[in-house]
């Protein structure tokens, strides 16, 4: 137990970052299990979303109480990471269109870009 | 008045100064530089003048600066009379070049490098005559080389310069290591490097058993730069120089620095056979062999190079000839040399300058056209051939006078006067030849009329054709007295006697010179029935010993023998020789400790390792054939460093691999897209000697992987010294460096100059890269357009209604605009990890990569000239402004009296933010992130670029250099 730290903030904070690793854990099983491409795509997200946000949170609150001053250096993360994330889906998937339609795999409606 | 301190270095400081300045100047300021230029000729002038009360009393004048007092070495400045007359020589023909320079030089030339490269040649001069220390004199020795090679190659547009230039700096280069090695054997003998303790010490050095080599050594030294035979053929490559540069260099100063040392060392080195043979020979063979080829000369430089040759071999004939009265002679004549010689050089670059030629086969008539030039000509030219009443003519009756004294009564004693007499009717020969057929005859077609050039051009041939002539006819007036007190102090006490009397009854020297003159105007007559152009003596004549190729070609071969230009074969020597360099130290050491407590391995860590090495093992496999695979599977490996640092406790560690990681992934992968397709052909279809190959490379790889391995586990798990290194960066990083991020302390403060050589590596990397780029040539098969691409614009092509480019922008158009809006994200994060450096992980090499990778972004985004339209990243003035910056942070505590780079702490109040401490070192730090920024942009550029020009300028690859400011 860290000292100087009010049990309420102890408690809080183990939750948050326990409910985050979970949610990464479901996404990373998530990827492990679905069938196809662009199904797995999506299962990572929720981890690099929700998941990071609930524990960057937990640190807010915890260095926070612990330095006795707003800490807020977290949310320049944040902003990474939900600005990042749909990126790189976006490549990928725009990526996977392109090979599938090489490959005469043809699911989406045409679209005058391709 | 000033001490002789100042005076001396003043004289040796002001012409490095003035080119610092001169190189400074805007490109057109042609006035400008020529002003400075004369301005510094004439302080050092006046400096020098002041002297000469010193002078005129034998004093010697000597000023001292300790620089490494325990080696024994200071810099010593010392000028007796002869260093005094030789760079008043210097000093005041340099003058006059530099105003000559300045009508002769075309605006369109960059001027100010010009003169700029002509002050610190002078400088360098100075330097050679004023230096009272060996070491220090070989210093400036080499200096003047380099200086002259890049005024002989200061047209390098021009291959023919190219080439003489390479050529005169590989023979007074090497001559001048030669010179080295002499000197110091010479400086063993003596005891000292200081020349007057050497010159002290003439008897000891003659006797002494390593005198032989000592003297071969410097005669080395010497005689190529003053262009003796054999080394005598990089002079005339050298007159593709530009005008004024062989008018300075090659009549009053470069290779008059051989004769100076040959003059300042004879009285400790001279009076030996050896002397005798090698620098009689050297100069009686080059003496003949100029006169001779300057008769069969066309080009009007040539003509006056091989004569150049001619005296110069004159003068150490007399040096050689070992005689304090042809000493004389020789100091003597190096002035008389200089004053015409320098004239007529002018007097062609006039020729030159309004003719446009200078081949004396076209020129013809040109007396009635340029009277004035041609009349200083003419009696410079007089001069050179030893006419009576003229300088030359003195100096050439007192050389026939010393060939005449019998000296040892050997066979070459006996024929000197005649040979001496045949080289001169040569001299006299081409003399008329020069005179005659320029400016005389019929006027020739020309591609310009001449006509006489502004007054102060031809202003220097004047003051020169008048002290030639002054020196003529009243030689004991003017010349007398500064010919005493040089003579004085090259010979001492053993100062003969001389008369300088223009007549002397009539004597054999005198009859000598008539029959010179009678007997070189006869030659010219029959060279005039002779076919210069056909006839077998001049085809003779013409080959040119073409040594500087010889050797090249042999360079050649002898790098195509040891050397490789294959890159896998140079990295397989590298590798083998680091495993050695590695394995030797170890050979009798044990590697690791008797008792070994190991920590316990954390499972989770384990796993970070395992899937970190099966990265790396998975890299190498790939690496031939899946280079996209491979390097993903990199940054795998990458990233399990990362986790590592952070696991044990080193975030900055940490934050650096990251981003060095990612920054050169990105590189890495637009480099990618350049490099040609390989075919898997599988290992098994490879021949033998393709397989044996692979196998030997594999052990090299394990060998340097499992050793490397070896020496860090040793290193891991040694025994912590108790008063090792590490508790005192601990101990001092707050108190000393003002930092409690104690890595970044230690690279900013400790070490920092180590940091400085490294960021400077970094930017020799970064140029390397980017010229190494600019010259790239992609293989043919990736030169296309990528398929992709090829599909988007057709589409654009075949729909009317869509601007091309519009399908590309559509594709990528969400995250592009997000990866725009990164830019000023990035870039507060980039100044939070600048600013917290000291203190916490973070620091100037971390925030320059971050905001590389911002600038990354962007070209990546929207490509590189919708970057180009809106942000211009000059990577050039980026590291120009880090170095600047790194640079002053150590130079200002120099000035507060600190070693370099000792860091300051103080404390600011700012208005909002309230009281900050700073450290001195965060001016460093910000030097390193502009080098960094720059240096990983410019590389960025370097491969951006690639595309614009493949696809937009097919055929012009220069493109490139535009994207640099």
């Amino acid at each position: 137990m860290t000292p100087g730290l009010p049990d309420w903030v102890a408690v809080l904070t183990a939750i948050l970052v326990l409910l985050g690793s979970i949610l990464t854990l479901i996404g990373t099983i998530g990827l492990l299990r679905f069938k196809s491409f662009y199904a797995r795509v999506h299962a990572p997200t929720i981890g690099t979303t929700l998941g990071i946000g609930c524990v960057l949170i937990a640190s807010i609150i915890y260095f926070s109480v612990l330095q006795s001053r707003p800490v807020f250096h977290e949310v320049l993360i944040m902003i990474f990471v939900t600005v990042t994330t749909p990126i790189t889906l976006m490549l990928l998937v725009k990526a996977a269109l392109h090979r599938d339609k090489d490959a005469g795999k043809d699911h989406m409606p045409s679209h005058p870009a391709d | 008045m000033f001490s002789s301190d100042t005076l001396l270095l003043a004289t040796i400081a002001l012409p490095f100064v003035g080119s610092l300045v001169a190189s400074l100047l805007p490109t057109n300021a042609r006035n400008a530089e020529a002003w400075l230029a004369c301005g510094t000729a004439l302080c050092v002038l006046v400096s020098l003048s002041l002297l000469y009360p010193a002078m005129a009393d034998e004093q010697i004048v000597r000023s001292e600066f300790e620089w490494i007092p325990s080696a024994g070495l200071s810099f010593v400045l010392r000028v007796d009379g002869f260093a005094w007359i030789f760079a008043l020589l210097i000093t005041g023909v340099g003058f006059l070049v530099f105003l000559y320079a300045r009508y002769y030089m075309s605006p369109e030339d960059p001027v100010p490098r010009f003169f700029a490269f002509l002050l610190a040649f002078m400088g360098s001069m100075l330097g050679i005559a004023l230096s009272g220390n060996l070491i220090q004199l070989v210093f400036f020795w080499e200096l003047t080389s380099f200086f002259s090679f890049l005024l002989i190659g200061y047209w390098h547009h021009d291959a023919s310069a190219r080439a003489g230039a390479r050529i005169a700096l590989t023979v007074t280069a090497s001559g001048g290591l030669c010179l080295f090695a002499g000197v110091i054997v010479l400086g063993h003998i003596a005891g000292s490097y200081d020349l007057d303790r050497v010159l002290a010490a003439g008897d000891v050095i003659r006797g002494h058993a390593l005198y032989l080599p000592a003297l071969v050594l410097i005669l080395i030294g010497a005689l190529t730069k003053s262009a003796q035979f054999p080394f005598h053929f990089w002079l005339p490559r050298a007159m593709a120089a530009p005008t004024p540069v062989s008018a300075y260099l090659h009549s009053a100063t470069m290779v008059k620095a051989g004769v100076f040392l040959l003059a300042r060392l004879w009285p400790v080195l001279g009076g030996t056979d050896y002397w005798l043979y090698i620098v009689g020979s050297a100069g009686l063979v080059t003496f003949v062999m100029g006169a001779f080829l300057a008769m069969f000369q066309n080009d009007l430089k040539s003509v006056l190079a091989y004569s150049t040759l001619s005296h110069l071999g004159l003068i150490t004939l007399l040096l050689g000839l070992d005689s304090p009265l042809a000493t004389v002679a020789a100091i003597f004549h190096m002035l008389n040399h200089a004053t015409f010689k320098a004239s007529l050089f002018m007097g062609v670059g006039i020729i030159d300058h309004e003719t446009g030629t200078r081949d004396i086969r076209r020129l013809s008539g040109l007396y009635r056209f340029l009277p004035v030039t041609a009349t200083l000509a003419m009696v410079a030219a007089a001069a050179m051939a030893g006419v009576p009443l003229l300088n030359g003519f003195l100096s050439k009756e007192m050389f026939f006078a010393e060939t005449i004294a019998t000296h040892n009564g050997s066979l070459l004693d006996d024929a000197l006067p005649y040979v001496a007499t045949l080289a001169a009717m040569f001299s006299v020969a081409y003399s008329l030849r020069f005179i005659r057929d320029v400016f005389f005859g019929p006027p020739a077609t020309l591609p310009r009329t001449p006509k006489e050039p502004p007054h102060w051009m031809r202003f220097p041939i004047e003051l020169l054709v008048v002290v030639c002539l002054v020196v003529g006819i009243v030689p004991n007036l003017t010349i007398g007295p500064f010919l005493n007190i040089a003579v004085a102090s090259v010979l001492g006490p053993n100062a003969p006697v001389f008369d300088l009397a223009v007549w002397h009854g009539f004597t054999l020297p005198f009859l000598m010179s008539i029959i010179a003159l009678a007997g070189g105007v006869a030659t010219y007559a029959v060279l005039r029935v002779y076919n210069l152009d056909t006839g077998p003596l001049f085809v003779l004549a013409k080959s040119r010993l073409s040594v500087g190729d010889t050797v090249s070609a042999w360079a050649r071969r002898i790098l195509g023998l040891l050397g490789t230009q294959r890159l896998q074969t140079q990295l397989r020597i590298l590798v083998c020789v680091a495993l050695v360099a590695g394995f030797l130290p170890l050979v009798g050491h044990k590697l690791l400790p008797e008792t070994m407590e190991l920590t316990p391995i954390d499972p989770a860590f384990a796993l970070v390792w395992i899937i970190g090495i099966v990265c790396a093992l998975a890299t190498a496999q790939q690496a031939k054939f899946h280079r996209l695979a491979a390097l993903i599977l990199m940054g795998g490996a990458g990233l399990a460093t990362c986790i590592t640092f952070i696991y044990l406790s080193a975030p900055d560690l940490a934050l650096t691999q990251l981003l060095v990681e990612v920054v050169t992934m990105v590189l890495i992968l637009l480099g990618l897209r350049w490099l040609p397709k390989r075919l898997d052909e599988g290992l098994r279809q490879a021949d033998s000697s393709t397989l044996m190959r692979r196998y030997v490379d594999l052990s090299i790889a394990l060998a340097a992987g499992a050793g490397l391995a070896a020496v860090s586990f040793a290193v891991l798990t040694r025994q912590v010294l108790p008063d090792g290194i590490a508790d005192h960066f601990l101990e001092r990083s707050y108190t000393e460096g003002g930092g409690r991020n104690v890595v970044n302390v230690i690279l900013v403060d400790f070490r920092g100059f180590d940091t400085l050589g490294e960021v400077s590596v970094l930017c020799i990397v970064a140029l390397s890269v980017f010229a190494l780029l600019r010259r790239f040539r992609p293989a043919p098969e990736s030169l296309s357009v990528p398929e992709r691409k090829r599909v988007q614009e057709a589409f654009d092509v075949d729909h009317p209604d869509r601007q091309p480019g519009e399908t590309f922008a559509d594709y990528l158009l969400v995250p592009s605009v997000i990866m725009r809006l990164l830019f000023p994200v990035i870039g507060t994060f980039a100044i939070y990890l600048f600013l917290r450096g000291h203190d916490f992980p973070g620091g100037g090499f971390v925030a320059g990569l971050s905001m590389a990778i911002a600038i990354i972004l962007q070209y990546m985004a929207m490509g590189t000239v919708w970057v180009e339209h809106r942000i211009r990243v000059y990577p050039l003035r980026w590291m120009a402004l880090g170095f600047a910056f790194a640079f002053a942070t150590g130079i200002a505590a120099w000035l507060v009296g600190y070693p370099f780079l000792t860091s300051h702490m103080f404390i600011a109040h700012l208005p909002i933010i309230g009281d900050v401490h700073i450290s001195s070192t965060l001016f460093f730090d910000f030097g390193v992130l502009a080098i960094v920024l720059g240096a990983t942009v410019l590389i960025l550029i370097a491969l951006a670029h690639q595309t614009i020009r493949t696809h937009r300028k097919p055929s012009m690859p220069s493109a490139v250099a535009d994207g640099v400011g």
